[in-house]
């Protein structure tokens, strides 16, 4: 079988300017590098928690830049206008769908409503009234009929956890060339400190993922995510870029109550970062 | 009768005793314009001196940051440190803090509050890894699984 070369190629989706991945191997070749990312994806079988996500993965700004840097990085075929049309015809199949499980239901719901009324009534039929009962329940089986409709929030839908054919990325070995751009260069959002810090840190070996839990620019491990808790929180500034001091001293303490070291990072003159690690002094 | 004489020497300060404080008038002759600056700087020389009784504490001005640093030694023999005091509500830059640490020293920052508030924080260059969390550390197991079920 072709092997893959050493320095694959791994194919980045834009869905609204956010770059995901969604291939396995891209997630392997991605994390060797020691890329962490963020997982999006609800998994079918452990729905509503957030603990174990799956694909998709989403890159933070800096990756996909440091991976396009690298030549590492394409954007992913199918991606284009082509599918566009598949996937408009797929979207009307599933309206179809709905719309003709909505109408088996409504009838199925309506029936079960009867039946309910008719073991609702006559269990409590006496002897004496049973004509005008009788009269009260056609009446009221009648409305049912002209007025019931099934409300679309109580609609059943079923969800398939197995892949039952479709197939949102076709696993088709593509040979993909770094070459395709995968945005425009002015499209990147991306600050020029914190690339600068992003790719500094990580040429030191570190790892780093979003830090917006902590109101930080990244969180930095020293080592895989997976097996360290992380040592600091990167704070990517200017040199001369002001900062209020009560806004130090929360990041300060918040870091402290954490374990963190907070670290203010700016790119300095000939391509070096300045840090400052924020502690808190223990001064009582 | 003397320690109520005392007591009334005392409460009978003048108010305007910071000005006439020889530590004050010694930041007042390096000149600087930030008054406020100067004020955060005599506070925090009064703290380290008085309640935290450092040695050798001396004021000296930045030029480049035109504020007034301070430098002490914790205790006897230990080495110098340099303490940038800030009014709260100002802003700085991380130059200005490299400008400081480039001094050499190992250097706080304090920040003074309207209310006399102080707080101090530790600033170094390069990356200080965070102390460990402390032990001893036990395997809770299943217990903590447990007694969660329990609480359903």
């Amino acid at each position: 079988m072709d092997g893959r070369p050493s320095s694959a190629v791994v194919g980045v989706s834009l869905c609204d300017s956010a770059p995901l991945l969604w291939r396995v191997e891209d997630l392997r070749t991605v994390r060797s590098q020691g890329l962490v990312g963020a997982l999006l994806g609800s998994l079918p079988r452990t729905p509503r928690q957030n603990v174990r996500l799956g694909r998709p993965m989403l890159l933070l700004p800096e990756e996909e830049r440091l991976l396009t840097e690298r030549h590492a990085a394409a954007a992913a075929p199918g991606d284009q206008d082509g599918g566009g049309v598949e996937l408009r015809l797929q979207v009307q199949q599933h309206r179809e769908d709905q719309q003709r499980s909505y109408e088996e239901q409504s009838v199925l719901a309506l029936e079960d409503r009867k039946s309910a009324l008719l073991r609702a009534m006559t269990s409590s039929h006496t002897e004496s009234g049973a004509r005008a009962e009788d009269e009260a329940l056609q009446g009221r089986l009648e409305a049912l009929d002209r007025s019931f409709t099934l409300p679309s929030s109580a609609l059943a839908v079923q969800l398939s956890t197995a892949r039952a054919g479709l197939s949102y990325c076709p696993e088709a070995r593509d040979f993909l060339r770094a070459d395709r751009p995968i945005r425009g260069q002015d499209e990147l959002s991306c600050h020029a400190s914190r690339y600068q810090v992003f790719r500094d840190l990580r040429g030191r070996g570190f790892y780093l993922t979003s830090a917006g839990k902590f109101g930080g620019d990244f969180l930095v491990y020293p080592g895989d995510p997976l097996r360290f808790h992380a040592h600091f929180i990167s704070v990517c500034l200017s040199l001369d870029e002001s900062v209020c001091l009560l806004d130090v001293l929360a990041v300060s303490r918040l870091g402290s109550n954490v374990k963190k070291t907070v670290l203010l990072c700016s790119p300095g003159t000939d391509g070096r970062v300045l840090y400052t690690s924020l502690q808190w002094s223990g001064m009582v | 009768m003397s320690e109520a004489s005392k007591r009334a020497d005392v409460s009978e300060k003048p108010p305007n005793w910071i000005l006439q404080h020889p530590a004050y008038q010694q930041m007042k002759s390096l000149e600087l314009e930030d008054s406020a600056q100067v004020h955060a700087a005599f506070l925090v020389h009064m703290d380290l001196t008085e309640v935290r009784q450092w040695k050798e504490v001396s004021c000296v001005k930045s030029p480049e940051l035109q504020v007034i640093l301070l430098e002490g030694r914790e205790k006897e023999g230990a080495p110098v440190q340099t303490v940038l005091p800030l009014p709260a509500h100002r802003s700085l830059s991380h130059r200005s803090i490299r400008h400081v640490l480039d001094r050499g020293f190992p250097m706080l920052l304090c920040a003074v509050a309207s209310d006399s508030t102080l707080v101090y924080q530790r600033m170094t260059d390069g990356l200080v890894t965070p102390d460990p969390p402390a032990g001893p550390f036990q395997d809770l197991g299943r217990r903590q699984h447990r007694k969660r079920r329990q609480k359903h």
